[in-house]
């Protein structure tokens, strides 16, 4: 046993994951995007998507254009969905107010009138019969450009991310890797 | 110093390296080859047959039970050739038929989609469709699309095997107008 040895394989594997995640992290902040490179985990695009083939997303456009497919995410709901856009409105609205805001303009007796331009985005699966709208939120009609999209897709690797299905839903394949994982931190000790 | 770790990790690195070469590639060939083969000039004709506009009271088509939504749909004609589009890289080409219009302020605008196909076979990229239905009944994000003028045109996206999303349009503008509300007695 040489402890020197041992802590020294430790920190490369923290340099590893640490690395990692900064490239990580450095891709989403070059595309502006939570997750920059997403997994399918549905078929409603196929034939274009199957699950497992990975996305690269972009989102530093400021409006998207009708048949960009992208990567959205409802209030409440865990799994992005990836669709593409078959309407899009820009329209302008009276900025609402934050609750701070509203109650700082009902002071000092000021009507707001701030206006802004948003995008309205109705979405459909290639492969689906009709839109999307029953699978937005409660009393949802739209997705709004800013707030709930996470990226366009811009770019396509088939099947590559299979293995993170695997891992995710198979549970033996999941035993399996750790198993694997234990047996050789075991036999690299020798 | 060959530990089990060590030999798949370089297994893993060799062949991540592989995919991302033979990736790039690809890509790169592919779109090249759709570039030279000038795949943002190509023609068709569009043209709209008959139109109609009717009022819906259901959530699903954009209306409430006592407030109708006006939706609109078109019977028109296609024609074009996307054979050049297709290539050794391209799996798909996604084709659809959009109407532009402006909103009621200025700046405002829309487009919407009002027909698609999924074309993945070469041998059925020649388009010449005449009284195609719309796939879409369409409403607006505001009140009303009566007498609206609508550019239409045909917009495609072809996917690749592998590599980048491309967008273009065919050159088939359209000038339509929508219709009035039809009513019970007219």
């Amino acid at each position: 046993m040489n402890l020197r040895l041992q802590l020294n394989q430790g920190l490369n594997m923290a340099m590893v994951l640490a690395s990692a995640f900064a490239f990580w992290k450095l891709l989403s902040v070059i595309a502006m995007s939570n997750s920059p490179i997403v997994v399918v985990l549905s078929g409603s695009m196929e034939p274009a998507f199957q699950r497992g083939d990975i996305l690269f997303l972009w989102n530093r456009e400021e409006y998207l254009n009708v048949g960009d497919i992208v990567v959205y995410k409802i209030q409440d709901k865990e799994i992005p969905i990836v669709h593409r856009i078959v309407r899009e409105h820009k329209v302008i609205e009276a900025e609402k107010p934050t609750k701070k805001k509203f109650n700082k303009l009902k002071k000092s007796k000021k009507v707001n009138n701030e206006v802004s331009k948003r995008q309205k985005l109705l979405t459909k699966g290639d492969n689906n019969e009709r839109d999307d709208l029953p699978l937005y939120a409660y009393g949802q009609q739209y997705l709004d450009r800013s707030k709930d999209i996470l990226g366009s897709v811009k770019g396509y690797v088939p099947k590559v991310g299979y293995v993170t299905i695997l891992i995710t839903e198979n549970v033996y394949f999941k035993y399996a890797m750790v198993g694997i994982l234990a047996l050789s931190a075991l036999i690299q000790d020798e | 110093m060959f530990n089990v770790f060590q030999r798949l990790q370089n297994t893993f690195n060799y062949i991540l390296t592989l995919i991302i070469a033979i990736g790039v590639t690809v890509s790169v060939l592919g779109y090249a080859q759709l570039y030279l083969e000038g795949y943002q000039t190509i023609s068709g004709n569009t043209l709209v047959n008959k139109s109609i506009n009717t009022l819906k009271y259901s959530r699903n088509f954009g209306g409430r039970p006592n407030v109708g939504k006006e939706n609109i749909k078109l019977n028109f004609e296609l024609d074009t050739d996307l054979t050049s589009l297709f290539n050794w890289n391209t799996k798909q080409v996604f084709v659809y038929l959009v109407g532009e219009y402006a909103g009621l302020e200025e700046g405002e605008n829309s487009k919407v989609v009002f027909w698609d196909k999924i074309i993945s076979d070469k041998n059925d990229a020649v388009l010449n469709l005449s009284s195609l239905k719309s796939k879409y009944s369409v409403w607006d994000y505001q009140d009303s699309l009566a007498n609206k003028t609508m550019n239409i045109k045909l917009e495609y996206n072809i996917q690749p095997w592998v590599g980048p999303l491309i967008w273009g349009s065919v050159g088939s503008d359209y000038i339509f107008t929508a219709p009035p509300v039809k009513t019970a007695n007219s």
